[in-house]
């Protein structure tokens, strides 16, 4: 296990910020504070750095999301990053959520302790990501009708949407990427061309098995948690209840507006955390804490915004459950396959990029449900 | 920046008063607040703020309870700034200290809430290649002994200007200079509020520092940027004016060992806040 801990945040004013540290008698200077930072500037693809500073053996942990924090372990003469790396990892993310959510929460000796940690971001989360990007849904949205399509056709369609010349095509298409929806690739010698391999829909679903597991994990409530979902997704007329499914042209429109709102509460990790735990079982606030071993105010306040984004409900004193489970869904884009054929015809694409996109379509999903 | 604070009691008397800028006329000025108090005592601002101009400053006033409030500060400051201070300031005062000041009392407490609310903290970053005199200049800027051997910066040395120089915070951010660390100038500049590009006055360093002012002005284009020619007493040394020619920035002459330079350095920099401040506004 480290020997110390201690969390650092590069303020734009007064410079390197030792927020927290265990234990409280380490010190440590500027230089070194500088050396660490310096590494992970230098190396910016890493988030985990091992670094010798004078007697210090520092592994050190950055998150892009949140710029200038740094969580820093001073590893023990005898211990090898390679072994703790996992743990190492877990612990960082952990304690940066925590300090940006809920700092006075941080207990850094108990996460050292019993080694809590927290999950690298999934691929809901990553899917989230698109629709929190404005200008990335509306590439997703050019490539459903379109398909295929040269990158710098889409570059100049994006410029013009966007109504800017400095919009990036390599930063907006980074998440669609990052999560598998396209795949961009060289053909022929210079022509780069975005492929649509997935496509994806953000809704919420009932939450099936924390209703079935309710009537036996806690019968008394089952019935009135029943009651609850039914009210969110079917209420009696003439109120219409959620259904995402209705077409809307209008972006304004509740169903893209509530799509965001998912978005982002899968996108912020302690509160994907919780929503995660419920999926399986209506818990209380402490059960919660014990199995993600998030302290308990943090868990209250993540079902507390939870509940005002219609996720969760407390279905009885101190029992919360999800109220509706925001799903990340992901699906073969059948309905492209014509559009390739008549681009194809109208030369519109060459056989060579027509018949690289059936073979990514068909590594995509073969082997799929 | 916020030169002065006063807080007047019913009877027009002094109930607290904090300056943080020197003033020849202070009893002329006091002599003055205490006529405007009893003035305003006669008139219903409606808890509202209002300034009016004086010379080079702006003096902020408001009427809370049987209090009367003025803050003085620049002309060049944000006005809507300045009010949000003493909105601030106004709230503390009435909730926490007017029962203290009603009952006579000593205000314990409020002068720290005071510094809290009026002092503001101002990124001065100090830029330029390996062996030019930043860390020299931080040392003058701080009235510190120089020391004897060349110890280069790592990453960035953060130091803050002693606090006579206003009540402005000026926190100073020597960038090492090494070519290695170039990768974190852009970062480091963030939220600067004024650059100070220094260059050792040779014609290679001058030429070679106007790129330090394209990263500048791409990075910070807000932040005011002035040049200094340093070691001015070394015979291979351009002229000050021949340096700012060739940054295009306003440049002035420097030996940074030298300690008579320092009352002059932080008025440059006082001033380059202050008209940085300017331009923002008319921008």
């Amino acid at each position: 296990m480290p020997e110390a801990v201690f969390v650092v945040h590069l303020d734009d004013y007064q410079g390197f910020i030792v927020e927290k540290r265990y234990p409280a008698s380490f010190t440590l200077n500027e230089k070194v504070l500088n050396l660490i930072f310096y590494e992970h500037e230098k190396e910016s693809k890493e988030n985990l750095r091992y670094t010798e500073i004078e007697s210090f053996r520092v592994a050190s942990f950055v998150d892009k999301a949140h710029h200038g924090w740094m969580v820093c372990f001073v590893l023990g003469p005898e211990e090898q990053l390679e072994s703790l790396r996992r743990p190492i990892l877990g612990m960082g993310r952990l304690i940066l959520e925590l300090m940006i959510e809920a700092p006075e929460t941080v207990r850094l000796e108990h996460i050292l302790e019993r080694q809590s940690s927290l999950d690298e971001i999934g691929e809901e989360q990553k899917y989230a990501q698109v629709f929190l990007t404005p200008s990335s849904a509306l590439l997703l949205e050019k490539m459903e009708s379109e398909g295929v399509e040269k990158a710098a056709k889409i570059s100049i369609w994006l410029k013009g949407q966007v109504q800017t010349d400095s919009v990036d095509l390599r930063e907006v298409i980074k998440p669609l990427m990052d999560s598998g929806l396209v795949k961009v690739e060289v053909i022929g010698k210079t022509t780069e061309t975005v492929f649509l391999l997935r496509d994806l829909f953000g809704y919420r679903a009932p939450p099936v098995k924390a209703i079935t597991k309710a009537k036996e994990s806690v019968p008394q409530l089952a019935a009135k948690y029943l009651e609850q979902v039914t009210q969110f997704f079917t209420p009696p007329p003439p109120s219409k209840g959620y259904n995402p499914t209705i077409p809307s042209d209008d972006p304004n429109s509740p169903v893209f507006e509530d799509r965001e709102r998912i978005s982002r509460v899968l996108s912020k990790s302690l509160r994907y955390t919780v929503l995660n735990c419920l999926r399986e079982e209506p818990l209380t606030t402490r059960q919660i804490a014990d199995k993600t071993e998030l302290p308990e105010e943090v868990v209250q306040n993540a079902l507390s915004t939870l509940q005002s984004d219609h996720v969760t409900a407390e279905i009885g004193e101190g029992t919360w459950a999800l109220l509706t489970d925001p799903v990340m869904e992901t699906f073969m884009p059948e309905f492209i396959l014509p559009v390739i054929a008549k681009k194809l015809s109208a030369k519109e694409i060459g056989p060579d990029i027509a018949r690289r996109h059936l073979e990514l379509l068909s590594e995509a999903w073969s082997g799929r449900k | 920046m916020i030169r002065s604070i006063y807080i007047l009691g019913p009877q027009s008397n002094m109930v607290y008063s904090k300056e943080y800028a020197k003033s020849d006329s202070r009893e002329t000025l006091v002599e003055f607040l205490v006529n405007l108090a009893h003035f305003l005592g006669s008139v219903d601002l409606e808890s509202k703020t209002e300034y009016m101009s004086f010379s080079t400053a702006r003096i902020f006033y408001t009427v809370r309870r049987d209090f009367t409030f003025i803050f003085m500060a620049d002309k060049a400051d944000d006005a809507a700034q300045i009010e949000e201070r003493m909105g601030q300031l106004v709230t503390t005062f009435v909730k926490d200290f007017a029962p203290l000041a009603d009952a006579n009392l000593p205000l314990d407490g409020f002068d720290a809430k005071v510094d809290e609310i009026a002092v503001t903290m101002v990124k001065v970053a100090i830029l330029g290649y390996a062996g030019v005199g930043k860390t020299t200049t931080l040392h003058l800027l701080r009235g510190e002994t120089l020391p004897l051997v060349h110890d280069p910066t790592i990453g960035v040395s953060i130091k803050k200007l002693p606090d006579e120089v206003q009540n402005a915070n000026i926190v100073l951010w020597d960038l090492a200079g090494q070519s290695r660390f170039s990768i974190l100038w852009a970062k480091m500049i963030a939220n600067a509020q004024v650059v100070i590009i220094v260059t050792d006055s040779t014609l290679e360093n001058v030429l070679r520092s106007k790129k330090l002012v394209s990263l500048v002005k791409e990075e910070v284009p807000e932040a005011k940027v002035i040049g200094i020619a340093n070691k001015q007493d070394l015979p291979t040394a351009l002229t000050p004016e021949r340096v700012g020619q060739i940054l295009s920035i306003p440049t002035y002459e420097l030996v940074a060992i030298d300690i008579s330079y320092r009352d002059r350095l932080i008025q440059i920099i006082r001033r380059a806040i202050l008209e940085g401040k300017a331009e923002t506004k008319a921008s």
